[in-house]
């Protein structure tokens, strides 16, 4: 350990934490200074915590996990706005014969709602259902790609979650708290595990839909965890990654010219100075070149033969999810750790044409449909279905009532905001093919077998990653800080292969 | 598992024989216990009790060990005895889960005659012990599951505390005052240029270590100058202080720490240190995070540093501003520091969650920004290793609760703060007079309204509606009263008739009260309120075809400064009126005065129409949900339209008004309290979910700390507790946070957490020294404080570190070295533009928009703009702290260089070095033009390349370059210009290959570090 960096000084501090430092300051020999150095053995291996030990001069340096882990990396699709599950997965043939009757109260009694009001009616499901796969799982008839795959997928019907608006529902997500300012999923993995390939982000953040979330940052933050460890945004358009190409009229020779000189003058600072974090920053730098070759070349997808285009349905130069799919199979490729895809547009409240469920929501499906079959079929095709987990998700479920904003009738059918199920798949890295697990009640509206609250989902990723979720914490403001909370959470081990 | 009250005979036998096993076979033997020790470690983990008190026994009694072997004389239960029940066994047994009713967190459950399972004195007799050495896994404290058994050196410290007689010192040190502390001895006095380097050479003799030589005088200015204003040197300064440096070294840093705390940019730089604390951004946070109107707060923090406003005053205008005796304008934009909390204007959200978050974030924010103390916790239950209770979190939030702030997207309630800071001391001069108006006025209008024997209730009622809204009558007590049914609908008209009292020979006013629908309930768990946009009342009489229309004059309500003027209820064009805006929690009251009084026909009906246009949030229509009428003939209602000690009150006022918006201003948002009347109760949030409310509490700080000041318990008391020197944290905390910011890590490094499972001080006579020189001598003056501290030789070490003295002492907690770290983002920005000449001096004002690279800026609210001014606009070059900072769209410069993004309160940055960095500082527009205009004034500086990269290597790094550097660079400088020439699409500007040079020059090392 010849340099010191920011990420000595957390270990440090974390060390610190753990043994408490209280150093025995009236005795300076004999038992105190053993004493001292018992602790500090002891803390390397403090049973409570795992403490990811990166290379002195790279903070992303790969590690393994103290588990076996199944997944190595992570591809997670989000669908911002929260897609209805009664239109997609969760076929409820019961809420079909209840369509336009009025709501029961009990469904009402106790309930908090963003913009149902007095008795709303219920709504059957807007599309027809069928069977598919070995497996016999039901998938509406708007994603007739994606239902082919239904064996290679893991649906839980019955994720719930205690927040019914947007912005604190995806940070619960993400980050499993619902105020911004804590790390996302992709930190505390890239925390644990580093990345492989040095020359790319190992946490990369890519956007569809037209519009940010509404949190933005938020939701690939790092939190308390160091800023290195936060999501950075891939563009399809423009500069791949902020600042990414050289200043108009700087050739790559001229900047390693550059970095060259100032290596050589960073050098002798080191010697004069003794600091290691200035060999840090050197090898910084060097990263930073290698990453200016690496990054354009990864998002570039011209080169992609054209049945890829054709399966994916992509066209080179747009901000599309297809475009973003097939990067995400790329980045994958080349071991990006986690690759976060969100697709603004799935929050079909019925008011206006956009989000209603007669209307934008299948454009909406459409867009989707093709590309995740596609990546699908990609990652079994190169074999790497096996340690890839793909994720696909909302942030809440929608109501089986019918969105009567103000008290009326809208013009547009939509349904609200619905903590009490929604549906989430997953695919690849040590899941269960082929299964579905938990069911909601006869209309969809609560997980009536096997709740599977996000802090549960989240011991599971991390499970699948090689994490035990409790001792993989991070001291902040007087508690160890877990992705999962407070409460207590339970891996699903239902659902792993 | 749990402690349980029994022991083991036969375990206790066991212990012995292999006690008495090891002792002869081993110990007696070798007679040398650290080899004894070096087992345990490698092994025999869990000592048998009787073998410790073996150990402990031969250690204190054979002359020969104790030179190898000593535990501390005294064992303090704070240094040495809670970190190992903090560590080990409050999981368990602490102020959450109290697991057999044992806590360490509390003396009386641990020690008799309440607690057990200790017997001080006898370690023998001490269940804790026997429980810790267990051998049986089934008994043994902590259980394996939980946590390794407690280390032979921490049984050995509890068995020799119990044997001292189990001192519960219950104080930690940080919730003791500071004690004075006298300078101690040192082995070289001619060392010490400041008192507090008396401190840290006695501990480095202590440690057997010397202090570093002086830092350089270049390096030394650089420094001071960018930690005491963010900005380095200029060569004019860098020259005139070597050359009195060479005459009177002592006076010249003097003379330059002096010039640098009057210089305005020193506000500019330590602003943001506070900014973070307070959580300080320009949008909102949650929902859209639009844009927030604030920054007349973040100038008054710059100016009130610049000014030096000792830190007991700037705690209490932040706290309790507006409730200081003659608050000024600025006294009340302080209190904007806990008006920057997040609100959430998205669509369907809870105004109340998210006022109660806010509330509770200023508790957080408050514990943590000025008591150092994680209090967050004590939200769900009893603080798991400190003093505090779960009820006290929500006696503390009770003086946040009552202010009038309920989450709106106007972020009321505000002040309009003048543009111009001249027009301050009129402006206040004239807020009083008016607030002294409006209370008096509003005092007599609402002695009428609420005169109990001027009103007859109304029976008879009938109610109607204009849309589907459904509303029935019951009566209660001596009157009617209206309630809707099931949803209401947006826009509704609520129409209300009854019969007048046969009494009632003229009316001149009547009273509308509206309530909650449950108004038991809405006390503690408020519901949506109501907006009357529009109130019409008419006379029906028989016989007559159209109803009479009553004029109504003014409305008398029931608060002094509401949001909605309630006169525009009499406005059919506006929505806005009489209200209780968004929230109702208790019964409201308005009187509708009418212009005269009208004679009452026999057996006429007042018909009385409610209109609510306010539709909130795209979901929850603001409509009175439940209310009653009554009515009067008493003619001091009328009369007080005109009678002079109301009139003349109203035309004065509109006077004052008419002159104070002739101001030009600008919006802030502020505390206010409700009126006590409307105030709300404060409950405690079983598990802290605010609908789970359990047991009222009042106001109160934790039994733990000192008490509160005598007189009124209010924000003002809180303020004045908080700034007082009796609180033992306050001082410390900040003292901590200014040495933090110059030596890169606090003497408590865990800035953010002084309780107990925080860190002790690396030098806690100094801490406390400082603390009582912070509050003493200094009269809480921050630039007092920092020129102490600037001026030690302590601070003016040569950073340079030896290999050895690096492995001794990495973090440099013992300060035998000078500072040396990386720059915040801020100071990197604002470095490159100084160095690069572009930087304007331009001082406050609202946010600026510095070039943000492309695709960064999408906000939620796709109107709003970043508008990037001009190459050469001043606001393109202004300091960090100008930026516009919003939440959700962190500038990625900042975020890059680890400036947190300000949701809450950061009590300290992390420092990161990553390719990012690299990225930016290479490429980013902003540095691009810093290396530009850096390259342009080298160019400027010498016709000479060599002279050039002199000149801009020195501006750079305050010091000549080395010989090796400079032929280094000027090879760069030739290679990039040969370059140049071949290819002829490179700008002409870097043909002499000077931008390449001066690209290296804002990257060094040395540059970016301190």
């Amino acid at each position: 350990m010849q340099t010191k960096s920011i990420f000595h000084e957390l270990q440090e501090t974390a060390l610190q934490q753990a043994t408490r430092r209280h150093f025995l300051q009236g005795c300076t020999t004999g038992l105190g200074s053993i004493w001292l150095g018992m602790q500090t053995a002891n803390a390397a291996g403090d049973a409570s915590r795992y403490l990811p030990q990166h290379a002195a001069d790279n903070p992303l340096s790969p590690l393994s996990p103290p588990l076996p882990g199944r997944a190595k990396r992570i591809i997670y699709l989000h669908m911002i706005g929260a897609p209805s599950q009664l239109e997609l997965f969760d076929y409820k043939p019961d809420l079909q014969r209840l369509d336009g009757k009025e709501c029961p109260q009990s469904f009402l009694e106790g309930k908090r709602f963003a913009f149902i009001q007095g008795t709303p009616r219920m709504l059957g499901p807007q599309y027809p259902f069928r069977q598919y796969g070995d497996s016999g799982a039901w998938v509406s008839d708007r994603l007739p790609h994606f239902s082919n795959h239904v064996d290679d997928v893991c649906f839980i019907k019955t994720m719930v979650t205690d927040q019914f608006n947007h912005g604190p529902a995806q940070l619960m997500v993400h980050t499993g708290q619902a105020r911004m300012g804590y790390p996302s999923i992709g930190s505390w993995t890239t925390w644990g595990l580093g990345t492989e390939n040095e020359d790319l982000p190992g946490f990369i953040v890519l956007l569809s839909g037209g519009r940010q979330p509404r949190v933005g940052k938020a939701l690939w933050s790092s939190g308390f965890l160091p800023s290195v460890y936060q999501g950075v945004q891939c563009r399809s358009q423009g500069d791949p990654v902020l600042d990414i190409s050289n200043p108009d009229g700087v050739s790559r020779e001229q900047r390693r010219a550059v970095l060259d000189t100032l290596s050589k003058l960073n050098q002798r600072t080191s010697q004069a100075f003794g600091d290691p974090e200035t060999l840090t920053r050197i090898a910084q730098y060097e990263m930073a070149f290698r990453m200016q070759a690496a990054v354009p070349d990864a998002m570039d997808i011209k080169d992609e033969p054209d049945h890829i285009h054709e399966m994916y349905g992509t066209q080179p130069g747009k901000e599309s999810f297809a475009n973003n799919c097939l990067l995400a199979r790329r980045l994958a490729e080349r071991d990006v750790r986690f690759i976060q895809l969100f697709d603004w547009g799935w929050d079909s409240h019925g008011a206006d044409k956009n989000e209603a469920l007669n209307a934008g929501f299948r454009n909406k499906c459409e867009q989707v449909d093709r590309p995740i079959s596609a990546l699908l079929t990609d990652l079994k095709q190169r074999d790497m279905l096996k340690d890839t987990l793909v994720i696909w998700s909302g942030e809440f479920g929608r109501t089986p009532m019918r969105e009567n904003r103000g008290g009326s009738e809208m013009s547009f059918v939509g349904r609200d905001h619905n903590p009490g199920a929604f549906t989430l798949w997953m695919a690849g890295a040590g899941v269960k093919p082929g299964m579905t697990y938990g069911e909601t009640d006869e209309v969809g509206y609560t997980a009536a077998e096997n709740p599977v609250e996000l802090r549960d989902f989240h011991a599971t990723l991390l499970h699948l990653l090689g994490f035990n979720h409790n001792r993989f914490n991070f001291p902040f403001q007087g508690l160890d800080q877990k992705l999962t909370g407070v409460k207590p959470a339970r891996v699903i081990e239902e659902i792993l292969a | 598992m749990t402690f349980l009250k029994m022991t083991s005979v036969n375990q206790m036998a066991d212990c012995l024989k292999l006690a008495l096993f090891l002792v002869q076979a081993d110990l007696l033997k070798q007679r040398r216990l650290p080899v004894a020790l070096k087992q345990f470690r490698a092994g025999i983990q869990r000592v048998p009790l009787l073998l410790l008190l073996t150990l402990i026994a031969v250690g204190s009694s054979s002359g020969g060990l104790a030179d190898d072997v000593q535990l501390p004389a005294v064992i303090s239960f704070n240094q040495h005895i809670r970190p190992i029940f903090n560590q080990h066994c409050t999981a368990c047994h602490g102020g959450v889960k109290q697991a057999a009713e044992i806590s360490f967190v509390y003396k009386e459950q641990v020690l008799p005659p309440d607690g057990w399972i200790l017997e001080p004195g006898k370690p023998e007799e001490s269940i804790l012990l026997q429980r810790v050495v267990e051998t049986d896994p089934e008994l043994r404290m902590p259980p394996p599951e939980h946590g390794n058994a407690l280390s032979a050196g921490d049984v050995a410290l509890l068995t020799q505390w119990i044997k001292q007689g189990a001192v519960w010192d219950a104080s930690h040190w940080a919730y003791a005052a500071p004690q004075a502390q006298p300078l101690p001895a040192v082995s070289d006095e001619a060392w010490v240029r400041q008192p507090l380097d008396h401190f840290v050479l006695s501990r480095l003799d202590d440690e057997g270590l010397k202090p570093s030589p002086d830092a350089s005088p270049e390096r030394w200015l650089r420094r001071v100058t960018l930690d005491l204003v963010g900005l380095p040197p200029t060569m004019q300064q860098l020259d005139e202080f070597l050359k009195h440096y060479a005459t009177d070294a002592t006076a010249a840093r003097e003379m330059v720490v002096d010039r640098l705390l009057q210089s305005p940019s020193f506000g500019e730089r330590w602003a943001s240190v506070w900014l973070d604390q307070i959580r300080y951004a320009d949008s909102r946070g949650l929902g859209a995070d639009g844009r927030r109107s604030v920054w007349k707060y973040r100038d008054w923090v710059i100016d009130s540093l610049n000014r030096d406003m000792p830190f007991d005053q700037f705690t209490i205008k932040q706290i309790a501003g507006d409730l200081l005796p003659n608050a000024t304008i600025e006294d009340r934009i302080a209190t904007a520091a806990h008006r920057v909390t997040q609100t959430n204007e998205e669509g369907g959200t809870d105004d109340e969650e998210f006022r109660v978050a806010a509330v509770l974030d200023r508790v957080n924010t408050t514990w943590q920004a000025w008591q150092g103390i994680t209090f967050g916790c004590v939200q769900c239950h009893s603080h798991p290793y400190d003093p505090f209770r779960h009820a006290e979190y929500y006696q503390f939030a009770a003086f946040f609760n009552t202010s009038a702030d309920c989450d709106l997207d106007e972020d009321w309630p505000v002040v309009q703060a003048p543009l111009d800071p001249q027009d301050y001391p009129a402006v206040s001069q004239l807020d009083r007079e008016i607030e002294s108006l409006r209370t008096r006025l509003w005092q007599r209008e609402y002695a009428l309204l609420t005169d109990a024997d001027a009103w007859q209730p109304l029976v008879g009622m009938q109610a109607s509606t204009n849309n589907q809204t459904q509303v029935v009558v019951n009566r209660v007590d001596d009157h009617d009263e209206f309630q809707t049914v099931g949803t209401v609908s947006r826009d509704a008209d609520i129409t209300l008739e009854a019969p007048l009292p046969a009494s009632l020979s003229k009316l001149t006013a009547i009273r509308l009260t509206a309530m909650p629908l449950d108004p038991v309930k809405a006390i503690d768990d408020s519901e949506w309120g109501f907006v009357m946009s529009e109130i019409q009342a008419r006379l029906l009489i028989p016989g007559e075809q159209q109803p009479r229309d009553l004029k109504i004059a003014r409305l008398y309500i029931d608060e002094p400064d509401p949001f909605y003027d309630p006169q525009l209820s009499l406005d059919p064009k506006l929505k806005r009126g009489f209200a209780a805006y968004s929230r109702i929690n208790k019964p409201r009251e308005a009187a509708l005065v009418l212009d005269a009084a009208v004679d009452i026909p026999p057996d006429a009906r007042l018909s009385i129409t409610v209109k609510h246009r306010i539709y909130l949030l795209a979901a929850f229509s603001l409509i009175t949900r439940r209310g009653h009428v009554a009515v009067t003939d008493d003619t001091r209602f009328t009369d007080s339209l005109t009678a002079e000690e109301f009139s003349s009150l109203r035309t004065d006022l509109a006077d004052l008004q008419r002159q104070r918006s002739a101001f030009k201003t600008v919006s802030v948002p502020v505390m206010q309290e409700l009126p006590e009347h409307l105030a709300r109760p404060t409950h405690i949030f079983e598990r802290g979910l605010f609908l789970t409310k359990g047991d009222q509490v009042t106001a109160g700080t934790p039994e733990s700390l000192p008490p509160l000041p005598a007189g009124p318990v209010d924000r003002l008391a809180l303020a004045r507790w908080l700034a007082s020197s009796e609180n033992p944290l306050t001082a410390r905390v900040a003292v901590n946070r200014f040495w933090a910011q110059l030596f890169g890590t606090g003497l408590v490094a865990t800035e953010e957490d002084f309780g107990s499972s925080g860190d002790v001080p690396s030098h806690p006579q100094l801490l406390d020294y400082l603390a009582l020189r912070f509050q003493g001598e200094h009269q809480w003056s921050r630039k007092a404080l920092l020129r102490e501290i600037v001026l030690s030789r302590t601070y003016g070490q040569t950073s340079r570190v030896s290999a050895a003295l690096y492995d001794r002492d990495p973090q440099n907690r013992l300060l035998a070295r000078g500072p040396r770290f990386r720059l915040s983002s801020e100071m990197v920005r604002d470095q490159a533009l100084a160095l690069s000449g572009l930087l304007t001096d331009k001082q406050f004002g609202a946010p600026v928009h510095p070039p943000i690279p492309a695709g960064v800026w999408q906000p939620f609210q796709s109107g709003d703009k970043w508008q990037v001014p001009q190459p050469g606009e001043p606001d393109r070059y202004r300091r960090s702290i100008y930026t516009y900072m919003k939440r959700s769209i962190p500038y990625p410069m900042f975020a890059a260089f680890d400036a947190p993004s300000r949701e809450f309160c950061s009590p300290r940055r992390l420092r990161s070095n990553t390719p990012l960095q690299a990225l930016m500082m290479l490429n980013d527009e902003v540095f691009a033009e810093c290396a530009a205009a850096l390259a342009e004034r080298m160019r400027n500086a010498a016709s000479d390349p060599q002279q050039q990269i002199r000149a801009g290597f020195r501006l750079v790094t305050c010091r000549e370059p080395d010989e090796a550097d400079l032929l280094d660079l000027l090879d760069l400088m030739k290679s990039a210009a040969k370059e140049a020439a071949a290819d002829s699409a490179t700008s002409s500007n870097s043909e002499d290959g000077l931008n390449a040079v001066a690209a290296v020059l804002l990257n060094l090392d040395e540059v970016v570090m301190k």
